[in-house]
């Protein structure tokens, strides 16, 4: 497993922000971030899982090793029944043929617990399964955390040779050319 | 120590403005970003005729948003206190929702703003809006005077103190 770290400068990156007014402009924080790069193999994991349809069994955890062959999509993000969070979840349920297609993995991540998971894909139908990094080991890992606690929204797509095909670290849940830049990719990574 | 470390901290400590972070708008003080967003029509609407010139009030929105639904009442209630003294502009997002459907909402809700529909995601990028329900009050001199999220953050006391004669 290669794991080269790289370094990306993110000023005023702290926690989420709910509500500022009459402060000083925030105070740049510097934040790295690291994980497999472009190219490099994408850190194999296990972790439990929930669906729209209930909690996956404690024996048949998720395996990223396990859809070696496929191409497979790792959207870390940072809490279940947020209002960013909902836009990227459904947004991915919503445009899941144009954006993933067949035989594409579709995976959340998060340290929300199973049940939250399970509720939460309950309620907006989702086609694909939710998992619970608790300790936020994964996310970081993959580069996927920072001071605020929780995942940073990043979206990987790993190809099917385990590769990381695409890496978005800065995945913005309301940007349009964001989801065209992922869909592009998955398409590429089916076809590499 | 290592070099990339040194510079870190240099830089660091030199408060360098870099990249904005994610899920994270620009910081209160800062100076409004001036974009133009179309309107359901098309038509583009030029922030930069408001900013800098009279307060502004902004929430990015979108018809399918819980959050933004609730705050409704309360951005209803702030423009029917404050009035034309600052302007409202409900910017859609262009995710996974279409014009078409945001008409279809404004024939059975009435909202307090002018409408704009960023088929670009142009604003969401130069204001790094977080999420829906985002709002970004601006005073008249063009700076950032509040941001927050969420269907019950309170925003009126900002929008008071910019709209002040």
């Amino acid at each position: 497993m290669r794991v080269s770290p790289v370094l990306l400068l993110l000023a005023g990156a702290a926690a989420p922000v709910v509500a500022q007014e009459s402060k000083p402009v925030k105070t740049p924080t510097v934040v790295l971030v690291s994980g497999p790069q472009v190219g490099h193999t994408a850190p194999d994991f296990t972790l439990a899982w929930a669906n729209k349809d209930g909690v996956g069994p404690a024996d048949n955890p998720y395996q990223l090793w396990r859809d070696r062959g496929k191409t497979v999509v790792l959207a870390f993000y940072p809490k279940d029944f947020t209002s960013g969070c909902t836009a990227e979840m459904q947004t991915f349920a919503d445009q899941y043929d144009t954006l993933f297609g067949p035989d594409v993995i579709v995976v959340g991540i998060n340290a929300d617990s199973v049940d939250t998971h399970q509720r939460f894909a309950a309620k907006l139908g989702l086609p694909f399964r939710l998992l619970t990094d608790p300790d936020l080991k994964v996310a970081r890992t993959y580069g996927s955390y920072d001071s605020s606690g929780r995942p940073r929204r990043t979206v990987f797509v790993v190809a099917p040779d385990g590769r990381v095909h695409y890496r978005n670290s800065k995945f913005n849940p309301m940007d349009p050319k964001d989801y065209s830049a992922l869909g592009a990719a998955v398409r590429e990574a089916r076809g590499s | 120590m290592r070099p990339y470390l040194a510079a870190l901290l240099l830089l660091g400590a030199l408060r360098v403005t870099a990249l904005a972070a994610q899920d994270e708008g620009p910081a209160v003080g800062a100076r409004a970003p001036v974009v133009q967003v179309p309107d359901l029509n098309g038509k583009p609407v030029d922030l930069g005729q408001y900013l800098g010139k009279r307060p502004v009030f902004l929430e990015w929105w979108a018809t399918w948003c819980e959050q933004c639904e609730a705050l409704l009442p309360r951005v209803r209630a702030a423009r029917a206190e404050i009035g034309d003294r600052v302007a409202f502009f409900g910017i859609n997002v262009a995710v996974n929702q279409s014009p078409e459907r945001v008409r279809r909402f404004l024939e059975k809700t009435e909202v307090p703003y002018q409408t704009l529909y960023d088929q670009e995601g142009v604003s969401t990028r130069a204001y790094a809006a977080p999420a829906t329900s985002y709002v970004v009050i601006v005073d008249r001199d063009g700076r950032i005077a509040y941001t927050g999220t969420g269907g019950d953050q309170d925003f009126l006391p900002a929008l008071r103190r910019v709209a002040a004669p």
